[in-house]
């Protein structure tokens, strides 16, 4: 199963009740608006980008390789009245990245981006296992 | 003609380990002694002395070489089996594993394969004791790996796999 799919699954249940929805589609981008743009106060997930690389290079060439996964996760809402809720609901996302479990890096920065009148979350979920 | 052996195949550099010198038999289909996988490096130090002495006749220093101190380092990461043995019997080193063999200071037979475990291919053959196990592990790297020297005892033998 996708990171995608778990940070999915694990967000319908912590921003239930919450301003906002989990999308299941991606964030494509709509006659030159994203989605995410278009539909604010809904989570949009990207795909996961992986990135394998070797860990330890061995001799007998059974090397230890490393998965990174990340995924970027978006959220708009109107800059001039945001959700009342919308502390709890960036911690929620934050915190799901808990939700991915046997990873020995689960990390989840985010940073914000104003286009307008609109606020956009970016969410960018790191994650590495051997 | 320059003939560097290149290890790239993954194939080449290759050390067994065993409780005897029969058991430590590289040669290919060979299975009794302990083939130590996960090898990030292994390096092979034959490390003569000097004894050097001054005379009046004579502007430089001579120099005579003592006898050599003989060492096999190499880190590894710690794969389960090879490190704490397969306890399936048989060898000893390969029952006991890495740490139990160095635990119970067992003298181990070794050959390493420069070129392979193939017919002809050039080894290198000693016994010594396992020595500088220092596993190590962290979360940037969560994998165990350790260095291993084996304290060779006496000199090394040149051979060829058959």
């Amino acid at each position: 199963m996708a990171i995608r799919d778990d940070l999915k699954a694990n967000l319908d249940v912590a921003l239930a009740g919450s301003s906002v929805s989990v999308s299941s589609e991606l964030p494509w981008t709509s006659a030159g608006e994203p989605l995410y743009i278009k539909n604010m106060k809904k989570v949009y997930l990207d795909e996961d980008n992986i990135n394998k690389t070797e860990l330890f290079s061995t001799l007998d060439n059974q090397d230890v390789v490393q998965t990174e996964t990340s995924v970027t996760g978006y959220l708009a809402v109107d800059a001039k009245t945001q959700p009342t809720d919308i502390d709890t609901i960036v911690s929620n996302v934050l915190n799901s990245r808990l939700a991915i479990t046997n990873q020995a890096v689960s990390e989840c920065d985010m940073s914000t981006s104003t286009e307008a009148d609109v606020l956009v979350y970016q969410f960018q979920f790191n994650f590495i296992t051997v | 003609m320059a003939n560097p052996i290149n290890v790239s195949a993954g194939n080449e550099a290759v050390l067994v380990l065993a409780d005897s010198a029969a058991n430590a038999n590289i040669d290919a289909g060979a299975t009794t002694g302990l083939v130590v996988p996960y090898m990030q490096d292994v390096t092979i130090n034959n490390s003569t002395g000097v004894f050097r002495w001054k005379t009046l006749d004579n502007t430089a220093e001579n120099a005579v070489t003592t006898p050599s101190t003989n060492q096999l380092t190499l880190n590894v990461v710690v794969d389960s089996d090879s490190f704490f043995g397969d306890g399936l019997g048989g060898d000893s080193v390969k029952d006991a594993g890495i740490f139990g063999s160095s635990k119970a200071k067992t003298k181990v037979f070794f050959e390493v394969g420069f070129e392979g475990r193939d017919s002809g291919s050039k080894i290198l053959k000693g016994s010594g004791y396992i020595s500088g196990l220092a596993p190590t592990v962290n979360m940037d790297a969560p994998v165990w790996v350790t260095p291993v020297t084996i304290e060779v005892d006496g000199d090394y033998t040149e051979d060829t796999a058959s």
